[in-house]
């Protein structure tokens, strides 16, 4: 009749959307698995008791009020932020603190937490300045005080992103319209701002709650004894001294109970926006602004900007004479080698995989039809944030014990959690890309048959080189971070860095965990540095041109 | 020949639906006129295979082909922009119309060669959509859709927006696609454009 184009492997429906669903399914499955097998040890399951003891009371009580102040505090810094963010879009060093405030998303939280020490701890720098003051001060960091601190530190400037991700899509013409008509304050926000913010805060909220709600390395450093235990914790406590599985289920169940609800009743209509901050940013609108607004503006990121940086800075300046000693050789490399060995033998493998999973997800979001089907691609990018890892890790192991014996097989337990606790992150971070490709450019790819391998070949895998480096560096540094599964299944006698750093921390080793903290965070820079270099296109010209095909009409 | 039986058409959600008949013969081009809004771009999305029709039949050389994906119809498209990948040069955007995987004979990297010489962009092979001007950018979609030999050219508005040179050029190349005996729907607002190159005019 006519001549077919050649077929393409791999170009059946199926190749796309099965796997994602497979996945979603195993996903399903493994958590049901993993609370089910808790559930089974537990034998019967008595809310009620919690209730009834006053310690497991205080531990609910304190894990959901310190959430919720953690929220409030985060958002109310975050918002002033982002607004000042969006309405002074030059000046010298705002890409330097987008770039710090990214780094938050990264950033190991005990590595944070050493920093915070050495800046509000009993010897930090601030306390020692305002004790030099006000001798008679009671500023306790250990307790909620720290806690919260280390919560706002981390969940400020992603919530700021977000913020000012959502602030960003208001529509360059009714931007225009405003700063013609002189629009200010209550009016501007009345008008503009919070139309565009209102959306997306259900969910952020929702998201930052659940990340303090699902704290562990910064209530394990800085929380002090039971006034101030979260859930996880408590959860981590029964498992691994206590062995009271009865109890940790009980408490996975009112964890997944809180957080499950808390996301449906944020999602009950849909997903709105993107809570991840992606790295693209719209085209600034200069919009009135007052003098003493410009200020107040200028004062409020100078001091988030210090905020933020005063803990790195804290980690670099202590970690260094221990990394690099003036006299004689370090006896810290001794296990800081081994240490990182086993870190990137968990990492690696548990970024890979979360990239794998997320793309395979990305891919069956999009073919997928019918609400069902459509469904599980999305529990898939946000049930592990829900879940709480130790839960779903000890789900498996108590499934997998009989045959679960040495260390190798908990590494890859705990490799494989990891992962899947990358999945959320990095699946954010591909989506927006995956989109990229225009109705049009998916009609002439169809007519030419450019489809299955060849399609991603051709036409996803250029665009998707960076995003994917990008993605495999949150998976790696997600995993490298990560002081929670690990310190359930790891053994102590063969710590990662994380967990080393633990071990120095609360053995009073400062100088040691600075050292290791400023190793931990200059080899997360290194594989930011060397994956951004691996995935940027060959030729150094059409990275910019890819970001900005001509096609779309910019300027219009 | 290219029959269009009874092709009736309607978007969901939308009251009023289209139906579309005629056909075209090989070597004849018709040109589909009608204000924006009656429904030229959606024939030709029918016609390839983007839309499916809601009832009528669409045949080539007395066989359906309106059940067929968009891969294994008979048809090249060329709409008014996007037709290129951004991110990809100007040879792999023409190479990927002869092979979908760029696995290209000698010949056919000749081919490309060849086309983009007598379309007077010899030496463009290796630049990206990008740095182009539209009426190149045009040139080198239609260069695909012809080397692609299929007997039929969807073309929608493929000229608006040119210079003078640039339509000139393009007329020449699709003049000697007709010769050459391809059927040609041409859906444009430009009355020349009609004058030089369709047998039939049909007003939607």
């Amino acid at each position: 009749m006519h001549k077919l184009p050649p077929k393409a492997p791999f170009s059946h429906r199926n190749w796309q959307l099965m796997p994602g669903v497979v996945l979603g399914l195993g996903l399903i499955a493994l958590v049901l698995l993993g609370l089910g097998s808790l559930l089974v040890m537990a034998g019967q399951l008595d809310i009620g008791s919690v209730w009834r003891s006053p310690y497991l009371r205080g531990v609910v009580v304190f894990t959901l009020w310190q959430a919720a102040l953690s929220v409030g505090l985060s958002l109310l810094f975050a918002l002033p932020v982002a607004l000042a963010l969006a309405r002074f879009s030059q000046f010298a060093g705002r890409s330097l603190l987008l770039r710090l405030m990214e780094l938050s998303l990264v950033l190991p939280s005990i590595v944070a937490v050493s920093g915070i020490i050495g800046v509000y701890g009993r010897q930090g720098w601030l306390t020692s300045l305002i004790s030099s003051w006000f001798p008679d001060h009671d500023w306790n960091l250990y307790g909620v005080s720290g806690i919260l601190l280390a919560h706002v530190f981390f969940n400020a400037p992603l919530a700021a992103r977000v913020l000012l991700q959502a602030l960003e899509t208001v529509p360059a013409p009714q931007l225009r319209i405003a700063s013609q008509l002189g629009l200010r304050g209550w009016w501007l926000w009345r008008g503009v701002q919070w139309p565009a913010v209102r959306p997306i805060l259900p969910g952020l909220a929702a998201l930052v709650f659940t990340l303090c709600f699902t704290s562990f390395a910064i209530i394990m450093t800085l929380g002090g004894g039971p006034a101030a235990t979260t859930l996880e914790v408590a959860i981590y406590q029964a498992l691994r001294f206590e062995f009271d599985f009865a109890q940790a289920a009980l408490l996975a169940v009112i964890q997944l109970m809180i957080c499950g609800s808390l996301w449906w009743l944020a999602f009950r209509n849909r997903m709105q926006g993107s809570l991840m901050p992606s790295r693209r940013f719209g085209h600034p609108i200069l919009l009135r602004s007052s003098r003493p607004q410009r200020w107040l503006g200028a004062a409020l990121l100078g001091v988030f900007f210090v905020f933020l940086a005063l803990p790195l800075l804290a980690v670099v300046l202590r970690g260094l004479p221990a990394l690099v000693p003036t006299t004689g050789s370090s006896m810290l490399y001794s296990q800081l080698l081994p240490a990182t060995a086993r870190s990137l033998l968990i990492a690696v493998p548990a970024g890979v995989g979360a990239v794998l999973g997320a793309l395979i997800t990305v891919a069956a979001a999009r073919k997928a039809h019918g609400r069902l089907v459509m469904a599980i691609p999305t529990i898939t990018s946000y049930l592990p944030l829900v879940v709480p890892p130790l839960v779903l890790g000890t789900g498996l192991f108590l499934l997998l014990r009989p045959s679960l014996g040495d260390t190798a097989q908990g590494w890859a337990l705990v490799s494989f959690i990891n992962g899947l606790m990358a999945l959320p992150f990095v699946v954010q971070v591909l989506r927006g890309p995956f989109a990229d490709l225009d109705r049009s450019s998916l009609r002439i790819a169809d007519q030419l048959g450019v489809l299955g391998w060849y399609r991603w070949r051709w036409l996803y895998w250029p665009l998707m080189r960076r995003p994917i480096a990008l993605g495999l560096a949150y998976g790696i540094a997600l995993s490298m971070g990560d002081f929670g599964v690990i310190a359930l299944f790891g053994s102590p006698g063969q710590p990662t860095l994380p967990v080393l750093m633990y071990q120095q921390l609360s053995s009073y080793r400062v100088s040691d965990a600075a050292g290791t903290g400023l190793w931990l965070l200059s080899l997360l820079v290194l594989i930011f540095v060397v994956l951004s270099a691996v995935g940027r296109p060959v030729h150094s010209g059409q990275a910019a041109r890819v970001q900005s095909p001509i096609g779309e009409p910019r300027h219009a | 020949m290219l029959e269009v039986n009874k092709v009736s058409f309607r978007y969901p959600g939308v009251t009023t639906g289209w139906q579309f008949g005629f056909s075209v013969a090989p070597g004849q081009c018709v040109a589909v006129h009608g204000a924006s809004g009656t429904g030229k771009s959606t024939l030709l999305n029918l016609i390839a295979g983007f839309l499916k029709p809601d009832a009528g039949s669409i045949c080539w050389q007395g066989q359906a082909i309106h059940g067929l994906p968009p891969w294994q119809r008979p048809v090249s498209s060329v709409f008014q922009d996007h037709n290129l990948f951004e991110h990809l040069n100007v040879a792999t955007n023409i190479g990927l119309g002869l092979h979908p995987g760029m696995k290209l004979t000698n010949d056919q990297k000749n081919l490309i060669e060849h086309n983009l010489d007598r379309t007077g962009l010899s030496g463009f092979s290796d630049r990206m959509p990008g740095e182009l001007s539209g009426g190149q950018r045009q040139r080198i979609a239609l260069v695909r859709a012809i080397s692609r030999r299929q007997p039929i050219l969807l073309l929608d508005e493929p000229m608006t927006g040119l210079d003078p040179e640039a339509r000139h050029a393009l007329r020449n190349l699709l003049l000697e696609e007709k010769a050459r005996g391809s059927s040609l729907v041409l859906a444009s607002h430009d009355e020349e454009d009609r004058k030089i190159l369709a047998d039939h005019v049909w007003n939607l």
